[in-house]
């Protein structure tokens, strides 16, 4: 038990060090954060007029009115700031160039420190991009951005980042195998934009469509987190409590864990086996 | 012959921004920056005469990479002149650079997915070079360079040395009559560099002027007719290599790794100028006083060594030389 | 003397052609060299391009929309917008992405010492192909479109037509913005981002935004000439103030210009 609580502390200690050094690293690029301030609020705008002209004179669409869709957008910016995730792409690098194999000489799993890295860098996003964008949001568009169960809503924005961090980690192990990855990493990206729901609230898919989305990692990386804000969810007609959704999105971040355990384990054979 | 180029008090300031580290200072950056200012190259006046060589030396940093791209055109000075050819780099830049050649070591013009024979015919439409004219020109140098093989595969399979005897190619295949090169023997073998010198010592030898910036001495002797040393911005030296070679005196640095521990080296013309520990030396060795033959004959009678390199003077010795030499 | 130098000028047209020709040729070879990279980067632009009219699709097929306009005018307007990228792409934007490049790795003073005008060489050395497919993928949503909408006559055409070219320059005058801005926030990997998010407003009818947003769109910075006027000529929706919207985008194009150059001498003063 003893030894257990002292192998935490030092882990929470490698997590602190990483994060802190990420945090320091990317703080000189203090552009890219004022730039980001101004990303977000531009697309936010460009959605607010496009529905409310979309809404015309109707109070729902697809089970929604156009009070949610605003703060379904707002939402939906404020929480790709702090689960955004690069991981793929650091992986992908470290592996072309060979660096991975620092990595695999330090004691210490490059996933822990690839997430302790994440989560500096997420905290960087969320003095310099959340909180000001949260100012501008409620202040200057006047968007109630209250999440109606505040807790719940915190629980689930954890295990988007989680699996944010999961899915892309597992992205960029497709390194190991392929020499040029950019593409399949495109691909994926554009998919996850359409179907996680930051283009459009996935209940505007057609429903067939919406019921295969459950078993996709997609809708839980953006679009559930973002519901479960609202305080209202429902996809492919089944309207879900908050608690049901959350759980099922943590069953689903288990599952995306035990695969990245997996194909980590591949990727390992693969790279002591052949070298790459 | 006539100065090609003549430069007078060339200076170049800029001002850099401090940046803090730390959330705090992070924070306070993003409202206050601090200005820092820098003077990279100070007062610097020199002349080149048409068909020399001349050889811009210095530690990293010094300003010889500012001091050519100003020559160059590429970068405007704070104060001072540069007249090339009748031009001032400054002005009209598209006529002035259309006059002069330069090869960056470290920057490429080639592009990189495509044989360099490619790339030399962008450079043939950007020049407007007449088929005659390249035809010939491309003809001498490949062959001057032996690299007729390798200009029609792919860049990024060529080896640093093949690429960068395609670089000089793409560089003097409009004629040009002065030649800029900064650092452009950096990376390579020796064999290459070899070659790359031979090469511009036969374009040399044709009419072409060269100004090169280098931190390695060996390719000053080689190379250069005329050297120009710069330290921290300023010019400290400005005279022919024999000259230098008359202030620098023939020495060689010879770094030691012994097997015993050893008290004092009894060699005429040799100082001990550095004890890393007690088993590794650093060695400098006066040839007028003493030849290298005769140096190692005295050496192992008295000590035993496991490991022996011998090495060109560093650029900081060099430096010291000359500032001991202006004092006397 | 004089007429060496007149002789230059004349010659410099030709010279300026040919080089375009060379950077055609060599991105040609490149394409072909990395075939497989090539038709997967031209499926991936195209797939991501499509998502907007695949979203207007979405939202009127849910039963709302834009008022008094119809899915196929909407798709219209969204269809020249993809194929005024798709231009972009292949001629002018890769000049955004080599200026970020060259300036965070120090590496202007390669174009700096040629003899040819830094902004043309560096938009002709970045002419890609990879363009084609998002080209040819906006004109098919066009056709679907245009075969929805009432025939537009021969005049309708040609102000489309001049309107379009029009719009090309607009996107221009973006890309050299950007590239401009990126002297200044060197590596700043969120500038296209943003424009990006800028350029979304000419996606749409221009009467879904407030006024002040209109004046933005159609006088400061005109993406409304993108798509939204070319589109509006085609469908008989123009009216006579939309030929002094022609004025903006010329003058945004000169300033983007103006900036860029601005910015290239600026960094010679500096240095990187």
């Amino acid at each position: 038990m003893k030894n257990n609580m002292g192998a935490i502390k030092k882990k929470l200690n490698i997590l602190w060090a990483v994060a802190v050094v990420t945090y320091k690293e990317w703080s000189a690029y203090r552009t890219h954060s004022m730039v980001s301030i101004l990303v977000g609020p531009i697309y936010f705008i460009v959605q607010y007029f496009i529905w409310t002209a979309a809404y015309g004179g109707k109070t729902q669409l697809n089970g929604m009115d156009l009070t949610q869709m605003i703060t379904y957008f707002g939402a939906s910016t404020l929480i790709g700031y702090l689960t955004m995730d690069f991981a793929d792409w650091n992986l992908q690098m470290l592996i072309r160039t060979g660096r991975f194999l620092t990595f695999a000489l330090r004691p210490i799993h490059h996933r822990f420190f690839a997430f302790s890295q994440k989560v500096g860098h997420r905290v960087l996003g969320l003095v310099f991009e959340f909180i000001p964008c949260y100012i501008i949001f409620t202040l200057l568009f006047k968007v109630s951005l209250v999440p109606t169960h505040i807790g719940w809503t915190i629980l689930s924005v954890m295990l988007a980042f989680l699996m944010n961090f999961y899915i892309h980690y597992i992205l960029g192990m497709t390194a190991f195998w392929f020499t040029q990855s950019t593409g399949i990493r495109r691909v994926f990206d554009l998919l996850s934009g359409v179907f996680s729901g930051v283009f459009i609230p996935l209940v505007f898919f057609p429903q067939a469509l919406q019921k295969i989305l459950f078993f996709l990692p997609f809708p839980y990386m953006s679009y559930v987190p973002v519901m479960v804000f609202t305080g209202d969810f429902a996809l492919a007609g089944i309207q879900m409590d908050i608690p049901v959704i959350v759980g099922i999105q943590g069953l689903a971040v288990c599952i995306t864990i035990l695969i990245s355990e997996v194909v980590y384990r591949a990727s390992m054979r693969r790279f002591n086996g052949v070298g790459a | 012959m006539g100065n090609i180029i003549t430069v007078e008090k060339l200076t170049k300031k800029y001002s850099t921004y401090k940046r803090g580290s730390g959330f705090k200072e992070s924070l306070k950056a993003l409202f206050i920056r601090k200005k820092v200012p820098v003077i990279a190259v100070n007062e610097v006046s020199f002349n080149v005469k048409e068909g020399d060589i001349i050889g811009i030396l210095g530690p990293n940093g010094a300003g010889k990479s500012t001091t050519i791209k100003m020559l160059t055109g590429t970068l405007y000075p704070t104060s001072g002149s540069i007249e090339v050819m009748g031009y001032n780099p400054t002005k009209n830049r598209k006529a002035y650079v259309h006059q002069i050649g330069a090869v960056f070591g470290q920057k490429s013009q080639l592009i990189w997915d495509i044989p360099p024979v490619d790339s030399f015919r962008m450079n043939k439409a950007i020049y407007g070079i007449s088929d005659k004219d390249y035809d010939e020109r491309l003809k001498q140098m490949t062959k001057l360079f032996m690299v007729e093989d390798f200009i029609t595969r792919p860049t990024r399979v060529l080896s640093l040395g093949e690429r960068m005897k395609c670089e000089f190619i793409m560089a003097m295949l409009h004629h040009p009559k002065v030649v800029f090169l900064d650092e452009p023997t950096i990376g390579l073998d020796v064999i290459a560099k070899h070659n790359i010198r031979d090469f511009i010592h036969e374009m040399n030898k044709l009419g072409t002027t060269f100004i090169l910036t280098t931190h390695d001495l060996e390719d000053v002797e080689q190379l250069a007719k005329n050297v120009i040393i710069i330290n921290k911005g300023a010019k400290v030296f400005d005279d022919s290599i024999q000259k230098l070679r008359k202030v620098l005196g023939a020495k060689k640095i010879v770094e030691l790794t012994l097997q015993e521990d050893l008290g004092t080296l009894d060699i005429p013309g040799t100082s001990i100028l550095e004890r890393e520990s007690a088993f590794n030396i650093t060695v400098s060795v006066d040839l007028d006083q003493i030849s290298i033959n005769e140096f190692m004959t005295k050496l192992s009678q008295q000590c035993s060594f496991s490991d022996i390199s011998i090495k060109e003077m560093p650029m900081e010795t060099i430096i010291t030389h000359i500032y001991q030499s202006r004092d006397k | 003397m004089k007429d060496k130098r007149l002789k230059y000028k004349g010659l410099r047209m030709r010279r300026y052609l040919n080089v375009y020709k060379e950077c055609i040729k060599v991105a040609f070879a490149s394409a072909s060299t990395y075939r497989l990279n090539f038709i997967l980067n031209c499926t991936i632009m195209l797939l991501g391009d499509i998502i907007f009219p695949l979203i207007t699709v979405l939202i009127y097929g849910s039963g709302a929309g834009f008022e008094g306009w119809s899915v196929y005018e909407v798709l219209l307007i969204q269809s020249i917008f993809t194929m005024s990228t798709a231009i972009a792409d292949m001629t002018f934007h890769g000049v955004m992405w080599v200026t970020m490049d060259m300036v965070r790795n120090g590496n202007m003073e390669m174009v700096l010492i040629l003899p040819i005008d830094t902004m043309f060489i560096l938009m002709a050395r970045t002419f890609s192909f990879e363009g084609i497919g998002l080209f040819i993928g906006g004109l098919t949503v066009f056709v679907v479109a245009i075969i929805n909408v009432s025939v537009p006559s021969i005049l309708m055409w040609i102000q489309f037509i001049a309107y379009f070219i029009i719009g090309v320059l607009v996107m221009m005058g973006i890309a050299l913005v950007m590239a401009a801005i990126s002297f200044k926030w060197v590596g700043n990997s969120r500038i296209p981002e943003i424009f990006s998010n800028i350029r979304n407003f000419g996606k749409y009818p221009q009467s879904i935004f407030p006024k002040a947003i209109v004046v933005i769109t159609s006088i400061i910075i005109p993406v409304a000439m993108i798509a939204f006027y070319p589109a509006a000529a085609l469908l008989g929706r123009g009216n006579s103030s939309m030929f002094i919207m022609i004025i903006p985008c010329f003058l945004f194009l000169l300033f983007g210009i103006y900036l860029y150059r601005h910015m290239v001498r600026l960094y010679q003063g500096v240095g990187g």
